[in-house]
């Protein structure tokens, strides 16, 4: 038979669902985030939209020169590096939350988001790269092709 | 089989077991034992409010409620606990809001009150606002407050444990424990639902805090667990109950369901009236009207459907009209029973009456105890270690019929002091010697009924009870009557002896604890009728027919049932109930032996009661 | 107001309707059944028409029923009159206790509030256990892992400095304000019918959520840094993705949704 505890002795822990603590800032940083950059990106996708689609001669004037053209100009290349990241982390999150959601395996998610993580990886290095490395005058290109700041140059 | 050992053991977790565990699990090592989650239990479906002497909105002092309370219970009630109770209301109260209860709040920041029925200023002049409520889920907010700081205190919870046998040191129900002769008691056996184990828990003091029975009667507020388990386990081990047969009927179930819409409804303005629209209180009570006491009300009800004044294709219930009162004014104060209507009658009580009849609600009779908690075993000897509170016990502070609110207040009052008490015995007395294989009456029986390949069913057997309860035993009882419950009941005993189980798993065996609940409900219903048949007067929520005034000189004094051996001596002539408090009536195996107690009275002599 | 009424309302005289001669129809019931393994023994020959354990089935019950009869009627129906092993929780039978929350058509409900002359009678009443806690026997789930969530986010008022002695004021306003979720009967209908709970049983949910709001906006409370500091968790209220589940499922009619919104706005205004 038992004997009695000391009524103020620390009882055991009771049994709980086994959560282990995950407080902290991200995931609220995360959730502020899927919203600012939400807004952000309506604005430079529409923005975007409108200066390549609809302004000036519309569609038609799309082309290797057009977007030399802009790139050339760092307001443009900043412009469209912003969307690129946050486009690319929205994306990304939100992927991560749906396999969260979604994967009920531990393995599962794993796949998953490392799959994710290195597509992330991979398009943001990439684009980064193109926009900051990209010559709009490759040499012994045909010049009707290029854009006019090639005409320019020596 | 475990056996678990703590100071204090709990037997329910509704009001006042929770109440009462707050008050010793801090102060020594207590496990709360509870067949349902604390948070289900009955007390939550509570409405319109507990009262106390605020005057937060107008005059008033507890001695008024204390006249209330006493006067409610036409006189049967134990003054010294009456007076305890509207006392210590005050700081019930104020102790229920510093735990956190959302009461609503006057307009000054204060906890708001609201008339109720019987409640009146100055002895009887007019309703008095004494009700401290929040909306109309009073009962809710109180569960909830107090499952909320046993969870902060860490409480200990057995949940879907049913305590199935109570030990005591001296076998009571053989009779042969003189007066004055020390008794104790060892602890409980439960039955723990999940996986059909039994657990003996060993403990200095125990506290009964299970509940009512409502579920002897077939049209009942009560939930289905309510099946008079703690006074079945103390009076099979030959504990007496007290008062049983007064059971209040409350005058307000959806009709046909049951369901209670809150006395709060007639508090906030609601007005009862017949086929003819007639308001037909005004001619039962003429002074406080629809807000008489629950007892005068329901009668008044039961007697306008019996002389053809009930509304309804079938004139059999009458209408709780709330239509005047504003939609707004109903959204605020009585959320609740307002959807229940919707919800189950299909009716909207902003535009239409609202079909209602007097449905079984609460047992005022139970365990006896005294005001510290403490169970008699008789007139004035108590069991060392056993408490009770709550609707199981009968202090008795509602006498022949409770008034709206006292019930959460009872529980809070007495959960509190019998919480108190049982940790303080707890904490010095010595441990008493469990009995021998403790758990094997248990045992055995729930095997016999578990394994017996077939026979009687009990939802059979439980309906056939509470159609008789219903139809003999309620509202308006007679001598003819009662003997035709008696005999159902003697029957229905016979039938139960052959009762099996269809499930016959150990895990969540529901079906086979039904068949031990029945086993109470019959215990109860026996108790109930057989003090009905001696009680040949009229008082409070017991109204015989065939006599049908209050008689003072002979009835004034609280019934005591024994059950006892069918070999013990009986003093009254004949061996039958004979209307004198010394007979007895035999069943199958046993004696019902009836004795009485004298009713305490301090401040207030007996009156006529009219409202 | 008043176009809601209109349509809710029935028309005068449907009281009769509703009490009168009570019409009786008839209507299947297909119930999951599960005996747990370690159910115990079954006495010798006698296990005839039990579920076999750690197997789930349905079984059909066809039954007659009456106008204002609800689903838990019909199961006692079953429980009393054919198969007595049928195992649910249940208590008040009136939607005060939060016993029998079950998944009846898909939805999660209260049995004891689901008026079967509401459903669509013409095909059976599909009745389930709610999803995401473990099943132990039939309709019955373990409600552990619920209550531990609840006891967690520290759902009791909490107070510094010395206590009044009167009540602590509080103006009809301030206890409006959390008003709503103190209607909480714990049933479990909403944690257990959100998506991200079915999946990830770590998630808090809704009902702990909804506990800690009656908590963190009444203007007596002092506990509001810590809770949110527990809700700011991985499993806290940022998983919570809006999917308005939880709001319908409550059969208290609580804003769920709304009250987790609440707590998350809480949390940003706190942070920046």
């Amino acid at each position: 038979m038992t004997t009695i505890a000391d009524p103020k002795a620390p009882r055991a822990a009771r049994p709980g669902p086994g959560r282990r603590s995950t407080r902290g800032n991200t995931e609220l940083y995360g959730w502020v985030f899927m919203r600012v950059s939400g807004v952000l990106l309506l604005i430079l996708i529409f923005t975007h939209l409108w200066s390549s689609l609809i302004s000036g001669e519309g569609i038609s004037q799309v082309d290797f020169g057009f977007v030399a053209g802009k790139w050339a100009n760092p307001f443009w290349q900043v412009w469209d590096l912003t969307m690129l990241w946050l486009a690319m982390i929205h994306g990304t999150n939100g992927m991560r939350t749906i396999v969260n959601d979604y994967a009920e395996k531990d393995s599962t998610r794993l796949v998953l988001k490392s799959a994710l993580y290195l597509a992330f990886t991979v398009v943001v290095v990439l684009g980064t790269l193109v926009i900051f490395t990209f010559d709009p005058c490759p040499a012994g290109a045909p010049m009707d092709l290029l854009p006019d700041v090639c005409s320019d140059l020596p | 089989m475990q056996i678990h050992q703590y100071d204090v053991v709990i037997v329910g977790a509704g009001g006042a077991g929770m109440r009462a565990a707050l008050e010793s699990s801090v102060r020594t090592r207590t496990a709360v034992i509870s067949k349902l989650y604390p948070t289900r239990s009955h007390t939550g479906a509570a409405q319109g409010g507990m009262c106390a002497a605020l005057a937060n909105v107008e005059e008033d002092n507890w001695e008024w409620h204390t006249f209330d309370t006493v006067k409610g219970g036409d006189y049967l009630v134990d003054q010294d606990a009456a007076e305890v109770m509207a006392k210590e209301a005050i700081d019930a109260v104020l102790d229920l809001e510093k735990m956190g209860l959302p009461f609503n709040r006057t307009p000054e920041g204060r906890i708001d009150q609201r008339r109720f029925g019987g409640h009146t200023r100055n002895h009887g002049e007019a309703a008095v606002r004494r009700s401290c409520y929040a909306a109309d889920r009073t009962g809710h907010m109180i569960l909830q407050t107090l499952y909320q700081q046993c969870v902060k205190n860490e409480v200990e919870f057995f949940n879907e444990f049913y305590v199935l046998d109570l030990l005591v040191d001296h076998d009571l129900a053989a009779g042969e424990v003189a007066e004055g002769d020390e008794v104790a008691v060892a602890g409980v056996v439960a039955y723990e639902l999940a996986t059909g184990e039994i657990h003996v828990f060993r403990a200095k003091s125990v506290v009964l805090a299970t509940g009512g029975a409502g579920r002897i009667y077939k049209t009942t507020s009560n939930a289905h667990t309510l099946t008079g388990d703690g006074m079945a386990l103390a009076y099979r081990r030959g504990i007496p109950l007290e008062d049983m047969e007064f059971f209040q009927f409350h005058p307000t179930g959806l009709a046909g369901l049951g369901i209670l819409l809150s006395e709060a409804a007639r508090g906030e303005g609601a007005i009862l009236r017949n086929s003819e629209g007639e308001r037909f209180m005004e001619r039962y009570a003429p002074t406080i009207k629809d807000l008489a006491p629950r007892d005068i009300v329901a009668r008044s009800m039961a007697n306008e459907v019996r002389e053809g004044r009930g509304a309804g294709p079938n004139k059999d219930y009458v209408l709780l009209d709330l239509t005047h009162l504003e939609p707004a004014h109903i959204d605020a104060k009585l959320p609740d029973i307002t959807e229940f209507a919707r919800t189950y009658l299909g009716i909207e009580p902003y535009t239409e009456p609202v079909p209602v009849y007097p449905t079984a609600h609460y047992a005022m009779g139970g365990v006896p105890t005294n005001i510290e908690g403490e169970v008699l075993r008789n007139e004035s000897d108590v069991i060392r270690g056993l408490y009770a509170a709550g609707e199981v016990a009968c202090v008795s502070v509602h006498g022949s019929n409770r008034l709206g609110t006292n019930s959460l207040l009872d529980i809070n009052v007495f959960g509190k002091r019998a919480g108190i008490s049982a940790a303080r015995y707890a904490v010095d007395a010595p441990w008493v010697d469990l009995p021998e294989a403790p758990a094997a009456l248990v045992q055995a029986e729930l095997e016999e009924i578990r394994t017996r390949p077939d026979g009687e069913r009990v939802g059979d057997l439980r309906q056939a009870l509470q159609e008789t309860m219903d139809a003999n035993a309620q509202v308006f009882r007679t001598e003819e009557s009662l003997h035709q419950a008696m005999d159902d009941l003697r029957s229905l005993r016979k039938r139960f002896a052959a009762v099996s189980v269809q499930d016959k798993s150990r895990a969540f065996n529901t079906d086979l604890l039904e068949a031990v609940e029945l086993g109470f409900l019959l215990d109860i219903a026996e108790t109930v009728v057989v003090g009905a048949l001696n009680r040949r007067e009229s008082r409070g929520g017991h109204f015989r027919e065939d006599y049908p005034t209050r008689d003072d000189e002979g009835y004034m004094r609280h019934t005591m049932t024994y059950r006892r051996p069918l070999s013990t001596p009986v003093a009254g002539a004949g061996g039958d109930v004979d209307g004198s408090f010394s007979g007895s009536t035999e069943l199958d195996g046993y004696r019902v032996v009836l004795g009485s107690k004298p009713v305490t009275m301090t401040r207030y002599q007996p009156m006529e009661r009219k409202y | 107001m008043t176009a809601t009424l209109e349509k809710t309302a029935p028309g005068p005289g449907s009281a009769e309707s509703g009490l009168g001669a009570v019409p009786s129809f008839q209507v299947t019931l297909r119930v999951q059944r599960y005996l747990p393994t370690d159910a115990g023994d079954l006495p010798a020959g006698q296990d005839v028409g039990a579920p076999t354990p750690g197997e789930y089935r349905w079984d059909e019950f066809t039954l007659t029923m009456h106008g204002t009869d609800r689903v838990l009627d019909a199961l006692h129906k079953v429980k009393w009159e054919h198969d007595g092993s049928l195992t649910f929780r249940r208590s008040c039978a009136h939607g005060v206790c939060g016993s029998d929350a079950m998944r009846i058509n898909g939805r999660n409900r209260l049995a004891c509030k689901t008026l079967l002359k509401d459903l669509d009678l013409s095909k059976p009443v599909v009745v389930e256990p709610i999803k995401g806690l473990p099943v132990l026997k039939d309709l019955v789930v373990d409600m552990e892992p619920f209550f531990a969530s609840y006891r967690e986010i520290m759902p009791f008022l909490v107070t510094t400095g010395t206590e009044p002695t009167k009540e602590r004021l509080q103006s009809a306003k301030e206890r409006e304000r959390f008003d709503d979720t103190t209607k909480c009967i714990l049933c479990a209908a909403c944690t257990t019918s959100c998506p991200v709970f079915w999946t990830d049983g770590q998630y808090f949910g809704p009902a702990a959520i909804v506990n800690a709001h009656r908590f963190i906006f009444d203007s007596r409370d002092e506990g509001a840094a810590q809770r949110l500091e527990i809700l700011n968790d991985k499993e806290g209220v940022w998983r919570c993705r809006t999917t308005f589940n939880c709001t319908e499922a409550c059969p208290r009619g609580i804003e769920v949704t709304k009250a987790i919104q609440e707590v998350k706005r809480a949390m940003i205004t706190r942070t920046f």
